[in-house]
């Protein structure tokens, strides 16, 4: 547990001290929001969500390519993959839950009517699927560029895709913007209750894929057999 | 290099050679004395230190060294390809505790594919290797989170291994001290100069006492003081029976190794059959 523990608070010192990232990361969400202000308030909210998951899965995708080097040693150190893959996403959702406070408060200041519970828990689908997201990407792709590049297509297909066809559930970020709907709609339960069960699948399969993927990365190699010190 | 790093480094290559603790400090003492009362710069005085200790040894001989222990590595017929390019073929070495094996050779002939392979961070085409006890990997650059310090790189390795914070810190600070660094600052690794930052990566591999010390050309960036300060380093780990394997192209340090293991392929018959060529008996 201290592993796992450490491991999360050394994630989260990183980002802190990365304060052009963290102001970009706040920025980012907040010219979503503005930018379609004065349109519809269904369309602001959802992309605020989607700035959110987009910020938070960049931080995780960076995070994840900059430990790539470490990891190794810290393996041989004592670490267990686990502590380390587990130990990260939870110092990343640590951020995002922060970073998502000033947007949860925005539209109320902003004398949005809309179901505030709903766009916490839209918050928190964006945040719990964004950051296993990001680390899958990081984990797959070893250069930043090209995970930026692939986050960015996933987005604007989100952005661009119809909600209502089927498609549209195979993206990451579907979950955020059915429970939009509630929130801003007043749409009946069926659109919160799809959109939690959709995050929750989502985000425990981004995990499962991050897991698989460090414990292939950071296995014991055969060739090598330990014996106790003789 | 003015009287007093003089001394430090004539101290240092006595440790190295072996010398007699006793012998060595009357050595230094005698010299400290002539250098205070007669002047001069050193170097006119007694020549290089180096040259100075090989002619102590000479005339006083050095204590024998301590006999090495059981066998904490030992790497077999390690072969590894890439693509249609061989670049390590059958290369062998055992390694005791107590020892220190240098693998050299030419550039791109496999010696950071080796240290790898034996670390288990790669996977070789063919081939074993049997470790015992802990392992600790140095690699040649890289290894460390920019935005972190020192401290906490100390606290994250310290961690895997169980350590509570506050040993930890002291632990890092303690070895990184061993190479004349102070560590304690409020300094990000990404602020860090090149040496610098290599002391810490090799602080952080040491920091949990492994049996087995890997290290890929540990030394760049540093200044000689820091270079006699990282062998002095080694061998004080190696007589506390550390088995070390240390990639290097300074073949100036070949003396101070128990075991050369030599990667560089043969032109003209194709390969060297690698193996343990030579070094201080």
């Amino acid at each position: 547990m201290n592993r796992l523990v450490t491991v999360a608070e050394m994630t989260l010192r990183e980002l802190l001290r990365r304060r052009g990232v963290l102001l970009l990361l706040l920025l980012m969400p907040l010219t979503f929001y503005l930018i379609r202000r004065d349109a519809y308030l269904g369309q602001s909210v959802r992309s605020l969500l989607l700035g959110v998951g987009w910020a938070v899965s960049t931080a995780a995708l960076f995070a994840t390519t900059a430990a790539r080097e470490l990891e190794p040693r810290l393996r041989l150190a004592g670490y267990r993959p686990h502590h380390l893959y587990l130990g990260r996403m939870l110092g990343l959702w640590t951020v995002g839950l922060v970073i998502s406070v000033p947007f949860f408060l925005l539209p109320m200041i902003d004398g949005a009517d809309l179901r505030y519970g709903g766009l916490a828990a839209a918050l928190l689908c964006s945040v719990a699927v964004a950051a296993p997201f990001g680390m899958l990407i990081g984990a797959l792709l070893p250069r930043e560029l090209e995970g930026t590049l692939l986050l960015l297509t996933v987005v604007t297909v989100q952005m661009l895709i119809d909600p209502a066809g089927s498609g549209a559930k195979l993206t990451p970020f579907w979950s955020s913007r059915e429970i939009a709907t509630w929130t801003v709609d007043n749409t009946d339960q069926g659109y919160l209750s799809r959109g939690l069960l959709h995050g929750f699948v989502v985000t425990a399969l981004l995990a499962v894929g991050v897991a698989a993927v460090a414990s292939v990365r950071l296995r014991r190699r055969r060739h090598l057999r330990h014996l106790p010190v003789g | 290099m003015n009287a007093d790093d003089w001394l430090r480094t004539l101290t240092a290559e006595l440790h190295q050679r072996r010398v007699a603790a006793d012998a060595a400090r009357h050595v230094v003492a005698e010299a400290a004395t002539h250098l205070r009362e007669g002047g001069g710069d050193p170097w006119v005085v007694f020549g290089p230190p180096q040259q100075y200790a090989g002619a102590v040894v000479e005339s006083i001989g050095t204590a024998p060294g301590p006999r090495p222990g059981p066998v904490r590595l030992h790497a077999a017929g390690i072969t590894k390809r890439y693509g249609r390019r061989t670049v390590l073929r059958d290369a062998t070495l055992t390694v005791r505790a107590g020892q220190i094996a240098a693998v050299v050779g030419a550039n791109g002939c496999g010696k950071s594919t080796f240290l790898r392979i034996c670390a288990g961070l790669m996977s070789p085409d063919a081939g074993e290797v049997t470790v015992s006890g802990r392992l600790g990997y140095c690699p040649q650059s890289g290894g460390t989170a920019d935005f972190l310090l020192a401290d906490e790189h100390f606290v994250l390795v310290g961690a895997g291994q169980g350590v509570a914070r506050g040993p930890a810190r002291r632990a890092g600070r303690a070895a990184a001290r061993q190479l004349g660094w102070e560590a304690g600052g409020d300094v990000q690794a990404r602020h860090l100069s090149g040496g610098t930052r290599q002391k810490l990566n090799l602080t952080m591999s040491t920091l949990s006492a492994p049996d087995v010390l890997l290290l890929d050309e540990p030394y760049q960036g540093f200044d000689q003081g820091t270079y006699v300060n990282f062998w002095d380093q080694l061998s004080r780990l190696r007589d506390a029976g550390t088995a070390i394997i240390v990639v290097t192209h300074l073949l100036n340090q070949l003396d101070r190794v128990d075991i050369v293991l030599d990667l560089t392929p043969a032109r003209e018959t194709g390969w060297h059959a690698p193996g343990i060529q030579g070094g201080r008996p």
